[in-house]
């Protein structure tokens, strides 16, 4: 039992009223003669049980009177099994509503994140205005509202393409929720708990708050969907995602190109098909790969980006100072038809006059650092190799694959002094850094890097990652292409520019785990969000501190009465 | 509408302001008299002579019932007096008989003294030897049964002459009256009887055994029958030091069984020794109360 004004508690002091009156009366009597006093004691020694018990009675049936009274107006809140109990202890609320891409699936035609609203809804609705309420949605935003705000929110909620990270949900939610001085703390996971949708670690949710989940279909709904899309020479290669279902068949993957059926495949689920692509010229393409419909609609296509470029030419770097390794790498790649002899791209110590773009590393010795320096500003850059700097691993978000590779030796690159200041000018980028310092720079026409490509300076030659390094430097890097980025959201593709030129594209699509519907165990959930894993009756009745709230002080003022007239009845049936 | 004017069936407060115990006195007994015409006082002293007719107005306890049943006519039966009846009044004169419940009542005192007075003037109109002893924790006033002229005076002179007593000790100024009360007769005790009944009762007793005819007249106020009063009192014993603090409402219910009880008791064990016993309270007309002794 709690209560709604706990203050008027206080007024308990009250019940000690009756008995204080009871001493206070005990004042000095009159007296008076009165001839038969044997008979009055008599009397008195016949009913004196009696009266000691009535007066015990009384005081009791009084101070309870009391009791009751002030308890009344302190507005106690009984728990009730009925689900319609109206009132409940002042809750801090969190609601999270799993609106990710596979609440889109239809099962027995109606989708998913109906039922979930609905359950949802029903949350909000029986809050009351001393509750704290907030409503995390798949982008993981926790909104804080009244209950008809948030209502509406839910009622507004369509599918979303984002993926919703149920443990950091929890997690945030629950801290969210604990930090509310409130007397019950809640979260509630209406989700269709896909077994991927629980992240790494566990939610650790603070003693004291619950978490209830809403216990997905005991059957796991098949399920396909387009995983990643690799375009890999002439060849597409399509991963197939989804619930992994026993004798599920392959599914039929189309590939199209500008709406254009380049290919077909059949494929199972959890493996890949390659679909050849047909002869493209140059420039950037957009394709997608499509599978058949199935009850989630979602992921059953994604787009794809790539660009068609001729391979580019290179100086031989024998001539240049790029070292053997580079030479090595790209006879390599030229093996491959990656590159093709030409003055288009130097890789050397220092600008070669007559190519498009330089790839200029350090010179061998420190002393011809001033040199290479004044070949660069000659040649009009502006930046310079300035000390050395200290070892560390590469890291960069443009060339994933040498990101934590070792470097033992660099130089600083700097801008030149009147350049424009000690940091990089706007169209100068970055493409990856060592120790936080600019490692790889684009300058116009230059591509500066901080170590010589030599095992003395890197490990980056001896690493498998380094033909593949150098193509992306000279085909795309020199290029002053980015690449292509591949990010979670309804599909689509944006191209990014300079100037005239693309020079990259993000494609949106779903995330490849929200295909694979397969519900956690309740035991799973519980162990990784803390939470209990509970049928929609049950999910109904356990919310708001496992049962609903009736106010009893009617029901409190109602034995008060009873017991006031009780002890109306006491007090004057033996006068 | 006639007897609603006697003032022996008035309120006794009324009747005791019309004057001196004499005055009321005979007024109650002019009233009682000539309201039942005779007296009211039979016993040994009086044997049946003969028969005569029925005359309307006789009273029917005398009608001849045998005759009747047999010769289907009406006689009465007729008495004469054998001897003087010997009778002699006591008054209870303790300090309990002068209280009263309200102020526009007399206390007990009071109403005994008018009764005494007015039963022993009976009884001399008869010609009965009537005497008076008054007592409370001895014997106060000793008035010798007479029947000569000036007697009624006398005892009324020891009733006025008796103050009120300090305590009760019953028993003893009854053993005494025993030795006062040689001859036998009739022996009426006017008290309020708050004292040791079986004491009190071993002396009537022997009254008894020794050949009295005793009537116990039980007076008692209506406050001490029923008890009221303001929410809690300390009630003081006038006779002790005795007190009890008490919630009148509370005990009412009880206090009134114990009174009927005791009054019970004494009937009972009255009774059961061949003793008249009758209870009265104040408040009722002094005919009244001497009608129970007819």
């Amino acid at each position: 039992m709690t209560f709604l004004h706990p203050v008027a508690l206080v007024g308990l002091v009250a019940a000690a009223i009756p008995a204080l009156l009871h001493l206070l009366e005990r004042r000095v009597p009159p007296e008076a003669e009165f001839p038969p006093l044997r008979y009055l004691s008599e009397a008195e020694r016949q009913s004196a049980r009696r009266l000691k018990l009535r007066h015990l009675l009384l005081l009791i049936l009084r101070t309870a009177v009391i009791v009751l009274i002030v308890l009344a107006a302190a507005r106690p809140l009984f728990p009730t099994q009925a689900s319609g109990g109206s009132l409940h202890e002042p809750t801090a609320l969190a609601v999270i509503l799993d609106n990710s891409a596979s609440s889109g699936l239809v099962v027995d035609g109606r989708p998913v994140l109906d039922r979930l609203k609905a359950v949802a809804r029903g949350s909000l609705a029986r809050a009351a205005a001393s509750d704290r309420l907030w409503l995390v949605l798949a982008d993981g935003v926790a909104r804080a509202g009244t209950p008809d705000a948030l209502v509406a929110t839910v009622d507004s909620a369509g599918v979303s393409a984002r993926r919703l990270d149920l443990t950091a949900a929890v997690r945030a939610a629950a801290r969210l929720v604990d930090a509310e001085p409130l007397p019950a703390r809640e979260v509630h996971v209406v989700s269709d708990l896909q077994r991927t949708a629980l992240g790494p670690g566990r939610a650790g949710v603070p003693r004291g708050v619950r978490v209830l989940a809403l216990a997905p279909p005991s059957q796991a709904p098949a399920n396909r969907g387009v995983g990643a899309v690799r375009i890999t020479d002439a060849a597409a290669t399509v991963g197939i995602v989804g619930t992994p279902v026993e004798g599920g068949g392959a599914a039929s993957v189309t590939l199209r190109i500008r709406g254009r059926e380049v290919g077909h495949a059949l494929v199972a689920p959890g493996s890949t098909a390659t679909i050849t692509l047909p002869p493209l010229g140059a420039g950037w393409w957009v394709g997608e790969a499509v599978l058949d419909a199935d009850e989630l609609r979602a992921d059953d296509r994604r787009l794809l980006v790539w660009r068609v470029a001729p391979p580019a030419r290179v100086a031989a770097p024998s001539s240049t100072g790029g070292g053997p390794f580079v030479a090595a790498a790209l006879a390599v790649l030229e093996e491959g038809k990656r590159v093709r002899p030409g003055n288009e791209i130097a890789i050397g110590d220092r600008p070669e006059a007559g190519t498009l773009v330089s790839i200029v590393i350090p010179p061998a010795g420190p002393a011809l650092i001033g040199q290479a320096n004044r070949a660069l500003a000659a040649r009009g850059g502006r930046l310079r190799f300035a000390s050395e700097g200290t070892p560390g691993p590469i890291a960069g978000p443009a060339l994933p694959a040498i990101a934590g590779l070792q470097v033992a030796r660099r130089y600083r690159i700097e801008p030149v002094a009147g350049g424009g200041g000690p940091g990089m000018r706007s169209d100068s980028s970055v493409l990856a850094t060592v120790n936080g310092e600019p490692w790889l720079v684009r300058d116009g026409s230059i591509l500066l890097l901080g170590s010589r490509l030599d095992t003395a300076w890197t490990a980056l030659p001896a690493a498998p990652a380094f033909v593949p390094f150098v193509d992306a430097l000279v085909n795309r890097l020199a290029r002053g292409e980015a690449p292509v980025t591949e990010v979670e959201g309804s599909p689509g593709v944006e191209f990014r520019t300079r100037g005239a030129d693309t020079i990259g594209a993000i494609v949106s699509g779903l995330d490849p785990r929200e295909s694979d519907l397969t519900p956690a165990s309740p035991a799973l959930v519980h162990d990784v969000l803390g939470a209990d894993v509970l049928d929609e009756a049950a999910f109904v009745a356990a919310r708001f501190a496992g049962a609903g709230r009736r106010d009893g002080s009617g029901l409190l003022l109602m034995v008060a009465l009873l017991i006031a007239l009780a002890e109306l009845g006491v007090a004057t049936r033996t006068r | 509408m006639a007897d609603v004017q006697r003032i022996d069936l008035l309120d006794p407060a009324e009747v005791a302001r019309l004057g001196g115990i004499e005055i009321v006195a005979q007024g109650v007994v002019e009233g009682f008299l000539s309201g039942i015409h005779r007296s009211p006082f039979r016993g040994f002293s009086v044997e049946f002579t003969e028969h005569r007719a029925y005359q309307p107005g006789d009273e029917l306890r005398y009608l001849d019932w045998k005759i009747l049943a047999r010769a289907d006519r009406l006689f009465v039966k007729q008495f004469e007096q054998e001897t003087n009846l010997r009778a002699m009044i006591l008054v209870d004169a303790s300090r309990s008989m002068a209280w009263r419940g309200a102020p526009n009542r007399l206390t007990k005192r009071a109403y005994a003294d008018r009764l005494a007075a007015a039963l022993a003037l009976i009884l001399l109109r008869q010609r009965d030897a009537t005497g008076l002893i008054t007592f409370d924790e001895a014997v106060r006033e000793v008035v010798p049964a007479r029947v000569k002229a000036g007697q009624w005076a006398r005892l009324v002179r020891g009733l006025m002459d008796t103050p009120d007593g300090r305590g009760t000790a019953a028993q003893s100024a009854l053993v005494r009256l025993t030795s006062l009360l040689a001859r036998r007769g009739l022996v009426v005790l006017v008290s309020d009887l708050l004292f040791e009944r079986e004491l009190a009762l071993t002396a009537l007793r022997y009254l008894r055994h020794r050949g009295h005819q005793v009537i116990v007249l039980h007076l008692m106020d209506p406050a001490e029958a029923e008890l009221s009063g303001p929410p809690e009192v300390r009630y003081r014993d006038p006779e002790s030091a005795a007190s009890v603090v008490v919630r009148p409402r509370e005990l009412a219910q009880v206090y009134q069984a114990t009174v009927r009880r005791e009054v019970d008791a004494w009937r009972t064990a009255c009774r059961r020794h061949g003793i008249a016993y009758h209870h009265i309270l104040t408040d009722m007309p002094f005919g009244m109360a001497l009608r129970l002794l007819a």
